[in-house]
């Protein structure tokens, strides 16, 4: 019987050195283990950078929500050259923009502004999951 | 259509308009003649946007601000750091581009053309012209600059 209620993957941004990849790593967290345990699974970007067939094979059966610190997307990038369906391209900066009083600072531990643009970013990947009942096809925004 | 010196440091390649003149901080300065000869439109140079990162918000003086050259015309905050430009004119703001507020990311997109950040109705051209740089010598110095950041990666 097949047990696993995974239904979208989430694979944040591993870029070093910015606060705002910290945030989508911290969202990303929230996300999983706080906000939807049961229906989301995370993964590592590094892991499909290796091309490791437990990561493909787990992107191939369920759409991946990204969720970059910068515009080179590079989660989103990757997702899909490893032959994975984006189903939410989240970029950090966007959600930022919607709240320029959440600056985030702080790269190994961000303050408390970047902990709530975090929060706040999970919150509403959250919703916008819970608003499609099927995973969805194809890329968009949060 | 602007023409572009270019040249590559390490992965980034930057670009310089030949078409305009250049603060040695790095913004570009176009004399919108013969159109409307008092005026000038402002912006970030590539190497400046790309150095500063993904443009969060551009804020810039408002309409009908009077500047000294040297006095504060915007505050950049990008991904990395809160930038602020000075005003290469004296003179009045103006305009603003309007795309600024909706999408700031054309200044890093099309930092010559649809990322302008304002336009100046200049009172004193001619003095603050001879302070500016020709392309070629902000590309020289550019160069020099990317060359040196690259030493710090």
């Amino acid at each position: 019987m097949n047990t696993d209620k995974t239904r979208v993957v989430v694979v944040p941004c591993s870029g070093i050195g910015e606060p705002f990849g910290t945030v989508s790593r911290e969202a990303a967290y929230e996300l999983c283990e706080e906000l939807r345990p049961g229906s989301t699974r995370l993964l590592a970007l590094a892991k499909l950078v290796l091309g490791e067939p437990e990561a493909r094979e787990l992107i191939a059966r369920h759409p991946a929500v990204t969720i970059d610190g910068c515009k080179q997307m590079c989660a989103a990038k990757m997702v899909k050259q490893s032959g994975g369906t984006v189903a939410r391209e989240v970029a950090v900066l966007d959600v930022f923009r919607r709240h320029k009083d959440l600056k985030p600072e702080g790269i190994a531990e961000l303050n408390e502004a970047g902990q709530k643009l975090a929060r706040v970013l999970a919150e509403e990947v959250a919703e916008s999951l819970d608003t499609s009942e099927q995973p969805v096809k194809g890329a968009s925004h949060v | 259509m602007p023409e572009y010196l270019e040249t590559t440091v390490d992965k980034f390649t930057f670009r310089v308009a030949t078409d305009r003149l250049y603060t040695p901080q790095g913004a570009w300065v176009f004399w919108m003649k013969p159109e409307a000869p008092n005026r000038v439109r402002i912006g970030l140079a590539d190497y400046l946007q790309q150095r500063s990162g993904d443009v969060a918000f551009a804020t810039v003086k408002p309409v009908g601000t009077k500047l000294a050259a040297g006095e504060m015309l915007a505050e950049i905050e990008t991904i990395k750091a809160m930038v602020e430009l000075p005003s290469p004119v004296s003179g009045t703001v103006a305009e603003i581009n309007p795309a600024l507020d909706t999408t700031p990311e054309v200044v890093n997109q099309d930092p010559y053309e649809k990322g302008w950040l304002a336009v100046i109705e200049t009172t004193a051209w001619e003095a603050d012209r001879a302070k500016l740089l020709e392309p070629d010598a902000y590309f020289e110095a550019m160069k020099v600059e990317a060359l040196e950041e690259l030493k710090k990666l």
